[in-house]
């Protein structure tokens, strides 16, 4: 089969790349060895958000509902097969619509394992299933995309089973509740996936090898409001702490862990390792055809994300950090359109992150030390607390603050930091203004609807331009 | 998605930062039939004209806009109903690229390259420090302007959108030897004005042709290199009777080879080997800077007559090509200059330019300086004369060549001095020789 652009994995870079391509008049195939929408939609981002929402769901029925003036007779139960089914329903919808969208922009799709047999040849061993028996398809295509994504890295002593050791796929389809869950890994997948299961009751021990949780993925002080709720949740953490290796016992699971050279043994009916995720170059055959790796295994990619070799590109997890479904989109697009002809580069001014621990973190641009990296030493950094958001107050979503970092000179903003309620919405405003080179002004400058979060970000415009309306700020001078 | 029966076709973007065209006419009207991909109108833009393709095959139902309007892209030109039982391909109106679109030459040139790991991306990705929104920087990409290079004019160095558009507008000055103007105008296009006086009273007749693509684009550049740089001229003539004979039987070579060599070619060896010796030739005056910009690399610009207008395509490290090459690509720049073919990339970034207009009349010309840069060629005309050679006259071919100079960088006596050697590496092609490539 010939085609002018196939696209390897259909996750969120893959399959954007797919319909982009067809949308320029591509003739487009995409090949998928699980199931359409990659490890975001079925087994990550999309599947951990239901389940995130319920446990919040739950923990606010467990403590706010008696404060508004709920009387809860009976203690609400959790049925884990039947939130299960749920989440699952949750998943198929968005699965199925991205079929259909292929499917409506023309696109082929084929279920099967690829090989490239040369560096212009696929070969596709196709997935069996009661319609079709196995097969081998020969795909030829001017141009390949290779959008295959990531997976979790093992340590030693660690080897994912998904029945003792869990990833985060495994822990999100846990059908019943374990008592404990020994986290191995206090990075954001980790503690997501821990704060709702501490929301849901179970019992959480984090093994993290640095000395603060998220560390390099989010700033410091929302950093601190997470871990001081994560206290409150009950969850023990272990900082400076390695996992040495596991055994099973009689009642459950002891984990060893090294802090400063002294060996302790924890134990847990569960362990979830998220210590982080590689690169999925070494499928493929991709090293044999020629292209060319970086030393962590991610594909060398240019800022048209080409690779080495002619009519090869890579996107996604595959290429570079940030390893987000939300990069890999903006790249998938962008390489259709390079394919197509058309003269872009990856030029964004920030990717944003968001991390769904409780409350939320949300960041777009840089932390104050990246400012500094980047050649800005003289900054003005504000913040605004949730605490003076009446509609915080009402939500009882009152933890967390908005920080702003400018430019001092220009009152450029240069990074948005948010922990609180809703922070991943309330970040795309942020982006937005990073990208449009908004200074404090436009922020604080720019009516904000009443009563909402969104309040909270023009108030922390205003802060660091030091004259916030909702908290009290000493004036700077009275010049 | 559309609606099933009619198809809206609008004016595709054309890249190349292209805003809008103008209508110049329909090649369809309602009732016709026509196929998919085939071309329903012309549109003129300030680059060049362009064939609009319908994406779908199917009978024209309404015409939306008028001949002569400007048309700005996106904008719908026409409905066409669909043919009914006809399959048509699931594609948006979008995939069809507009016929001239330089999409070809750029698609051709990503998958000629071999990509190397973090290779040149032209123009460079904008620096963190780039204050441009998105849009702004998507608008200089597509228009091959480095958004780092571009003076942002707007709160604390913001790159405005005008910005860009105002760089693209100095980076585009076109050249104008006059003679060329008047040359090849086709008929058409001529105004016709009624000059015998047929008794109309005392009325002067005049038609109103409004200043437009092509020929403003034109104008404002001839405007702005006359207004900036003080020009000066220097004629001269050569007796090229040996390279008449040499470029006879180089062409004889290169036709086996499937080209055609003419004059050019040799000229632009003999201009770049003299330029070597004269850098001030190859430099440009950046006004704002106060500063003179020797540019170390040669690329030639040579004018081109077209229906268009004049056009001035630019052969790239023209130094570094061989007579068979430079020819080559003379002829393939100048036939795309003639169909309005050619993509922006492939008119800008001159350091110096030729203009040959020999082959249609003039002893000489004045021609203006394709500005930034500071000199012109002008050549023409190879015409037998008698010439005084060891006490008799002879017959000899003589070649006229102009040197038209911004004087603000080069003095009269070194345009004679590098005249003196130009002409002394034409007249003896064995001198040439020694700087060939």
């Amino acid at each position: 089969m010939e085609f002018d652009v196939c696209v390897i994995g259909a996750g969120p870079g893959g399959y954007v790349a797919a319909i982009r391509a067809a949308q320029l008049g591509k003739k487009t195939v995409i090949v998928e060895r699980e199931s359409l929408g990659g490890v975001c939609l079925n087994v990550g981002c999309i599947p951990s958000k239901a389940l995130i929402v319920a446990s919040h769901f739950y923990s606010r029925m467990q403590h706010d509902a008696a404060v508004m003036g709920f009387e809860i007779k009976a203690p609400v139960k959790i049925n884990a097969e039947k939130l299960q089914s749920w989440k699952q329903s949750v998943v198929e919808k968005m699965t199925g619509g991205i079929a259909q969208l292929l499917k409506a922009n023309g696109v082929t799709v084929i279920a099967g394992e690829a090989q490239f047999t040369t560096p212009t040849q696929l070969e596709v061993k196709t997935t069996v299933s009661h319609s079709t028996p196995a097969k081998t398809e020969i795909i030829k295509a001017k141009n390949y995309i290779v959008a295959t994504g990531s997976r979790p890295i093992e340590i030693p002593g660690f080897k994912i089973d998904e029945t003792q050791v869990l990833s985060s796929s495994g822990a999100l389809a846990l059908k019943k509740l374990p008592k404990k869950i020994i986290v191995v890994g206090g990075g954001y997948i980790g503690l997501e996936i821990g704060t709702l299961m501490a929301k849901l009751g179970v019992e959480i021990e984090v093994v993290e090898a640095g000395n603060q949780l998220l560390s390099g993925v989010a700033d410091p002080d929302c950093v601190q409001v997470v871990t001081k709720n994560l206290n409150k949740l009950g969850v023990k953490i272990h900082y400076n702490a390695k996992a040495v290796e596991y055994k099973k016992t009689s009642n459950g699971l002891e984990v060893s862990i090294q802090i400063n050279n002294q060996v302790q043994k924890i134990s847990g009916e569960k362990i979830l390792l998220t210590v982080g995720r590689r690169p999925n170059s070494d499928g493929l055959n991709l090293k044999n055809i020629g292209v060319q790796l970086d030393e962590k295994g991610f594909v060398k990619v240019n800022p048209q994300r080409k690779t080495n070799l002619q009519g090869i590109y890579a996107i996604g997890d595959i290429a570079c950090q940030p390893m987000l479904a939300h990069k890999a989109s903006y790249e998938g697009i962008l390489a259709a359109e390079v394919i197509a002809g058309k003269n872009r580069v990856y030029d964004p001014k920030t990717v944003p992150a968001v991390i769904f621990v409780d409350p939320e973190i949300a960041s777009a641009g840089w932390t104050e030390a990246e400012c500094k990296l980047h050649g800005h030493t003289d900054l003005k950094v504000g913040k605004f607390p949730f605490a003076a958001n009446g509609r915080a107050v009402s939500l009882m979503e009152t933890n967390g603050l908005v920080k702003i970092i400018a430019d001092a000179k220009t009152n450029i903003v240069l990074g948005v930091h948010i922990a609180g309620p809703e922070a991943s919405q309330l970040i795309s405003e942020a982006v937005l203004g990073i990208e449009m080179g908004a200074r404090l002004e436009d922020l604080a400058g720019s009516i904000h609807p009443h009563p909402t979060l969104s309040e909270t970000l023009m108030e922390a415009a205003e802060a660091t331009l030091g004259h916030a309306i909702h908290i009290y700020q000493k004036p700077r001078s009275h010049a | 998605m559309m609606n099933a029966e009619t198809q809206e076709v609008r004016l595709p973007d054309i890249g190349e930062g292209v805003v809008e065209g103008e209508l110049v006419r329909w090649l369809v009207k309602i009732g016709d039939k026509v196929l998919a991909d085939q071309a329903v109108a012309e549109v003129m833009t300030d680059k060049a004209t362009v064939e609009v393709p319908s994406p779908i095959a199917g009978t024209v139902k309404e015409l939306k806009v008028k001949e002569g309007d400007t048309v700005p892209i996106e904008t719908v030109m026409l409905l066409v109903q669909k043919e009914l039982g006809q399959s048509t391909k699931p594609q948006s109106p979008e995939t069809k690229s507009v016929q001239t679109k330089p999409i070809e030459p750029q698609e051709k040139k990503i998958v000629a390259t071999a990509a190397p790991v973090a290779s040149e991306i032209n123009p460079p990705v904008a620096d963190t420090k780039v204050l441009a929104t998105p849009s702004t920087r998507r608008l200089a990409r597509e228009m091959g302007i480095d958004i780092n290079q571009v003076n942002g004019t707007g709160l604390v160095g913001r790159v405005t959108r005008e910005d860009v558009l105002k760089n693209n507008l100095i980076k585009e000055v076109i050249s104008h030897p006059k003679s060329a103007m008047e040359s090849k105008i086709p008929p058409s296009n001529t105004t016709s004005f009624v000059y015998k006086n047929q008794n109309f009273g005392s009325s002067l007749v005049e038609e109103k042709v409004p200043l437009r693509g092509v020929r403003k684009k034109i104008a404002e550049n001839m405007q702005n290199s006359k207004h900036t740089i003080p020009h000066f001229t220097l004629v001269e003539e050569a007796q090229v009777t040996e390279l008449v004979k040499l470029r006879a039987q180089a062409k004889e070579q290169a036709e086996k080879r499937g080209v055609k060599i003419t004059y050019l070619p040799f000229v632009i060896k003999a201009l770049l080997a003299t330029v070597r010796e004269f850098p001030m030739f190859n430099a440009s005056i950046d006004d704002s800077a106060a500063e003179i910009i020797y540019k170390k690399y040669y690329h030639v610009g040579f004018a081109a007559d077209t229906p268009n207008g004049l056009m001035v395509p630019v052969i790239k490290f023209a130094d570094q090509k061989t007579l068979l090459e430079l020819s080559h690509e003379i002829q393939e720049l100048a036939q795309k200059a003639r169909a309005g073919k050619l993509a922006l990339d492939e008119m800008r970034g001159a350091t110096i330019t030729v203009t040959n207009i020999g082959s249609v009349a003039g002893l000489y010309a004045t021609p203006i300086i394709n500005h930034p840069e500071v000199a012109i060629l002008g050549m023409y005309k190879i015409q037998d004369r008698p010439v005084w050679k060891e006490n008799s006259f002879v017959r000899a071919q003589v070649m006229n060549f102009s040197m038209t100079c911004d004087h603000r960088l080069i003095d009269g006596a070194v345009a004679a001095n590098f005249m003196k050697a130009f002409v002394n590496r034409l007249e003896n092609p064995s001198v040439l020789m020694l700087d060939m490539i």
